[in-house]
């Protein structure tokens, strides 16, 4: 049973996938990739990784969307600005090129003999021991602040600078000459 | 009906393989963007499945701690990813109020 919602999801996810870099309008493609987010999330929780599947759902589907669409509604761009003029040459080259990547990686897949022995395993089968509550949220917890801190700790500092990285890109330079602009613009409309 | 790492793995391949063609085939900036999301994924799906295999068949032995090693690497994944995208869409922004485009192909200032 839960592999078959793993086949199904994983078929949906690959469509969505395909959806989502052929649309013309990013904003179909935003909407598509929420749907591919909850997909994975569907997948982890069938891989027993019920808080990671949260985290997508909380992450993924809600901040990083919502930074997409958020950027996508402030520039506002026009018909003639998302007519992308991408040379068909270029797309079946590209075509070409992922296809290779997919075979290549595929064929290294199936020519590993670990993963070939590992091919009688069950995913989802029930696990004995001390590791049956592994993927739970306070073994993900005891694990990210004690064995994996370090990490945990870059991390926080990688985000810190990504923060203010991004605000230091997105202000705005001259305020006075924006004020003048905007004092000007009733001005032009009357005249 | 039973679910198989090599399964798996193949549909993680499939998933990094649509991301790169959608990286290298389009010209905006945001769908570009989205496309390394796609790819991301599809490696976390391949860390999680790479972990679940390992904790069926070494369960008994393996720690709790030493179980959960895969999800941490998800989690770091993760927000290395949410950086990414607010450094990138930062970037996009700034290109645009200074080129008003948002094409790849117009931005050619460092291009030799």
């Amino acid at each position: 049973m839960d592999a078959l919602v793993f086949y199904i999801s994983g078929i949906l996810m690959i469509a969505s996938a395909l959806l989502v870099v052929t649309r013309k309008n990013p904003v179909y493609s935003a909407i598509l990739l929420v749907v591919f987010f909850l997909l994975t999330s569907v997948n982890f929780l069938v891989l027993r990784s019920p808080f990671l599947a949260v985290i997508q759902v909380l992450v993924y589907g809600g901040a990083i969307m919502v930074l997409f669409l958020f950027v996508l509604m402030l520039l506002n761009l026009t018909e003639e600005e998302l007519d992308e003029k991408v040379d068909p040459r270029r797309k079946l080259l590209a075509g070409a090129g992922s296809a290779c990547l997919f075979v290549l990686l595929c064929w290294a897949v199936s020519s590993s003999e670990r993963i070939r022995a590992a091919g009688a395993v069950d995913l989802t089968g029930k696990v004995e021991g001390k590791a049956s509550t592994a993927g739970e949220t306070r073994e993900i917890g005891k694990a990210l602040f004690s064995e994996h801190i370090l990490p945990f700790e870059f991390t926080s500092i990688l985000i810190f600078i990504a923060i203010i990285g991004a605000i230091y890109l997105t202000r705005t330079r001259r305020t006075v000459k924006r004020e003048n602009t905007l004092t000007e613009e009733p001005g032009e409309e009357n005249s | 009906m039973s679910l198989s790492l090599d399964l798996c793995l193949y549909l993680c391949t499939a998933i990094f393989s649509i991301g790169v063609y959608g990286v290298l085939s389009r010209q905006n900036i945001i769908v570009i963007l989205m496309s390394l999301e796609l790819m991301l994924n599809g490696v976390n799906l391949a860390i999680i499945s790479f972990g679940r295999y390992f904790i069926t068949v070494e369960g008994a032995e393996l720690s709790g701690v030493g179980a959960s090693t895969s999800q941490v690497f998800v989690i770091i994944v993760l927000a290395i990813a949410a950086a990414e995208a607010a450094v990138g869409l930062a970037i996009l922004l700034a290109v645009y109020r200074r080129w008003r485009s948002t094409r790849v192909s117009d931005m050619r200032l460092l291009k030799g």
